[in-house]
């Protein structure tokens, strides 16, 4: 366990022991004081491609936790999406787009009982839209070492979610999912934590982009993801970097890498600075076809679908089943103010192509895309 | 619930004392410090050496004829003591307390041998019997004293009891050996300034804490210099001289008791005093006769 | 991909070894050291990504489904 040239535990361990002996000198255990909050946040994103504009969406949500009693606290929130905008039928076209205004509302909520080495969350999630609405379950726990260095965590999820198209490609269509996850969290040094998170997740149902011509999914879809997360704090700085990778495949034989990394700077004053970039890379589905169409038919037609090729081979068009890599560059600026509230402004910019994916080629014949966030939020604590 | 820090100064042990914790108004903040400083000086009278009625001035006064009933506090304390006897090598002995006699720091004057040969021989911590709830201490003149860690354990008790009363962020100060209950208010951890052995208004460095307790033992509490050389009131055991490798150690740990045994302890050890304190695993600050400083994990600042 | 899910746990595990005691945590309860996060600043990120590229999850599940036109 430990290297040859440290010094036994054996006096270490004894002293301690032999201290702790002594009548009253620790408080029994407690429970850490619970805070409660409440936040407010607000999101602006827009997207554009090929010099045209495409979708934009405003996004208000509030979010409350608070503690119910001494070993359970209660946490909820409310988002309400308004999007709007021109989607792509096929690939990047744009003229031939269906314009869509729509507005999702969802909520969730959980609550979370403490025990003393563990906790237990259940929780409940819906959302609703014109066309689609999600229904969702999940229970997930932790269990903590005595030392509390390590932590196990446990999670089982489920959702039902109907789709009802607007243009009625389908009617009254399901779709069913059901997800696990085990990880652990490891304290390493004084100045280092980390986290290997593992999930997956079974659907079966309806896939397909109903807005999409051909777009014809398989009806089942298994994911799975490896999540390595690792936080250190640096001395000479007081900052904090937070870095992350994670694996993800799937059944559609995508395979995806994520690398991202923040860096906390805390100024003073109340002020911290939170410069953030993201890599991003994948493969492209099995069925997904490039915008090379149909000889005699031409766009959006797939090749072979004019010599009889089965209407109901796997195809889609959509531009998120291609080969492509992404990056994000941001920067979130925070100011606590006294010991109760804090505000924040975020600003990303993001941008999507099929050439910069990384290992092999991307999906060629896509316009990159490009997208901006804003976010401003507000938390009160209490 | 907006809460403040409210500031309890007091003296006790012979040292200036204080209390700082977080409280929603003065008058909460008030029940809880009353309540702390209550224990300490309940301790205080407890273990005194000199009050009469104190049960360490009766096992001393009973010496070389009677065994001495004891309650269930002294004896686990002397349990601790016996503990660090064997974890120090036999330098930690709480029976040397007699040595004063012969050591008066109000006077510089180094004793002759002659003078410290017969205390020397009432130094002995493994001839005292401490089994079945009682202690017999075998001869006329022994005596034990809770000085090496009396300060630091009450420093404990009241820092427990403000953690029970819900106390999150404040401190027990007691002449310098500080049990924490908490970071400031904003979060941040306290600052606190180790003293310059050589310089009573000076501070050598500033160490961040914010949960645990720090102790500090050194040189320039009770001494006196002739010559250049100084003689300190920490006296090894077997020679009754005062040790000398040390100016000061300060030690970073979960218990104050703990933290000024380990800190006492290796004082005593002088050149061994080291790597007994890696040994220990604790957080250390330590600067030598030379000034020289030795740190191991502790944040904050230091000037060199 | 097989050999980073067997490494990476035997990682962790192993990393850890010269345990941190206690009242070393002071900087680990830093929020900027946890894996929280702000909550809803993490479910934006989650719900842009989600809506323009392939992959989705990794920290969570129960989180419900989506449109995401």
């Amino acid at each position: 366990m430990t290297t040859s040239r440290q010094p036994p535990q054996e006096l270490a361990a004894s002293l301690l022991a032999a201290a702790l002996l002594l009548p009253g000198v620790q408080a029994l255990a407690d429970e850490p004081p619970q805070n409660g909050s409440i936040s407010l946040r607000y999101l602006d994103y827009a997207d554009r491609q090929a010099g045209l504009e495409r979708i934009r969406a405003h996004s208000p949500s509030v979010a409350v936790t608070a503690p119910v009693a001494s070993d359970w606290s209660i946490e909820g929130t409310l988002t309400a999406d308004d999007v709007s905008g021109a989607s792509p039928r096929y690939h990047t076209a744009v003229s031939g787009a269906s314009h869509m205004q729509d507005e999702r509302k969802a909520g969730d909520v959980a609550v979370t009982r403490y025990f003393r080495r563990g906790t237990l969350t259940a929780g409940a999630a819906y959302s609703t839209e014109h066309d689609y609405v999600s229904r969702a379950l999940s229970l997930n726990g932790t269990v903590s070492s005595e030392d509390n260095n390590t932590t196990w965590a446990f999670g089982l999820a489920g959702s039902r979610d109907s789709i009802d198209p607007v243009n009625h490609v389908v009617v009254d269509e399901h779709k069913r999912t059901v997800s696990v996850l085990a990880g652990v969290t490891r304290v390493l040094t004084p100045n280092d934590i980390g986290q290997l998170t593992l999930t997956r997740t079974n659907g079966d149902g309806y896939f397909n982009d109903p807005y999409k011509l051909f777009d014809n999914r398989p009806r089942s879809r298994r994911q799975n993801t490896v999540l390595l997360r690792w936080n250190h704090y640096v001395d000479a700085t007081g900052g904090t970097t937070r870095l992350g990778y994670r694996y993800y495949s799937d059944s559609y034989r995508i395979r995806a890498h994520t690398l991202s990394g923040e860096y906390v700077q805390p100024l003073g004053g109340g002020w911290s600075v939170v410069p953030e970039v993201r890599l991003y890379t994948q493969s492209a589905a099995y069925f997904y076809y490039d915008p090379v169409y149909d000889g005699t038919l031409g766009p959006p037609f797939p090749p072979g679908f004019s010599s009889g090729a089965g209407p109901d081979r796997l195809s889609s068009p959509d531009q998120r089943l291609s080969g492509f890599g992404a990056v994000t560059v941001g920067l979130k600026v925070v100011r606590e103010i006294g010991k109760l509230w804090t505000v924040d402004v975020k600003v990303e910019g993001y941008e999507q192509r099929g050439s910069w994916r990384l290992f092999h080629d991307g999906s060629p014949g896509l316009a990159p895309l490009h997208a901006r966030m804003f976010q401003v939020g507000l938390t009160r604590r209490w | 619930m907006v809460e403040q820090i409210f500031r309890f100064p007091f003296d006790a042990m012979a040292s200036r004392c204080e209390i700082r914790l977080a409280a929603v108004d003065g008058y909460v903040a008030e029940e809880l410090a009353q309540a702390a400083i209550a224990e300490v000086r309940r301790i205080e009278r407890t273990y005194s050496r000199y009050r009469a009625d104190s049960i360490v001035s009766r096992i001393n006064a009973a010496a070389g004829r009677d065994r001495v009933e004891c309650d269930a506090e002294t004896l686990q304390l002397l349990a601790y003591a016996d503990h660090l006897y064997r974890a120090s090598g036999g330098l930690f002995d709480i029976t040397s307390g007699v040595l004063r006699r012969a050591w008066d720091f109000r006077h510089a004057r180094v004793p002759a041998p002659e003078e410290l040969a017969p205390l020397l021989a009432l130094v002995d911590w493994p001839a005292v019997q401490h089994e079945d709830g009682g202690i017999f201490l075998p001869r006329a003149g022994m005596e034990i004293d809770f000085g090496g860690f009396g300060k630091e354990y009450a420093a404990d008790r009241a820092g427990a009891l403000l953690l029970q009363g819900g106390v999150r962020h404040g401190y027990v100060n007691l002449g310098g050996d500080m049990r924490f209950m908490g970071p400031q208010l904003d979060g941040r951890a306290w600052s606190i300034g180790i003293q310059d052995p050589r310089k009573p208004d000076g501070i050598v460095a500033s160490i961040a804490v914010s949960q645990g307790a720090l102790a500090t033992s050194g040189d320039y509490e009770r001494f006196f210099d002739i010559d250049g050389k100084r003689y300190c009131h920490v006296l090894n055991p077997r020679t009754g001289m005062p040790v000398s490798h040390w100016r000061s150690v300060s030690v970073l740990a979960p218990l104050a008791v703990l933290g000024g045994s380990v800190s006492t302890i290796a004082m005593l050890k002088e050149d061994e005093g080291l790597s007994f304190l890696a040994a220990s695993g604790l957080a250390y600050f330590a600067i030598d006769s030379a000034g020289q400083q030795y740190h191991h994990s502790i944040s904050g600042d230091y000037a060199s | 991909m097989r050999a980073l899910i067997l490494i990476a746990p035997t990682l962790l595990a192993l990393a850890g070894c010269a345990t941190v005691q206690p009242w070393e945590k002071g900087k680990l309860a830093k929020p900027e050291m946890t894996f929280g996060g702000d909550k809803l600043d993490t479910r934006y990120a989650d719900h842009v990504y989600t809506s323009r590229e392939a992959a989705s999850g990794g920290a969570g599940v129960g989180g419900g489904g989506c449109g995401c036109n």
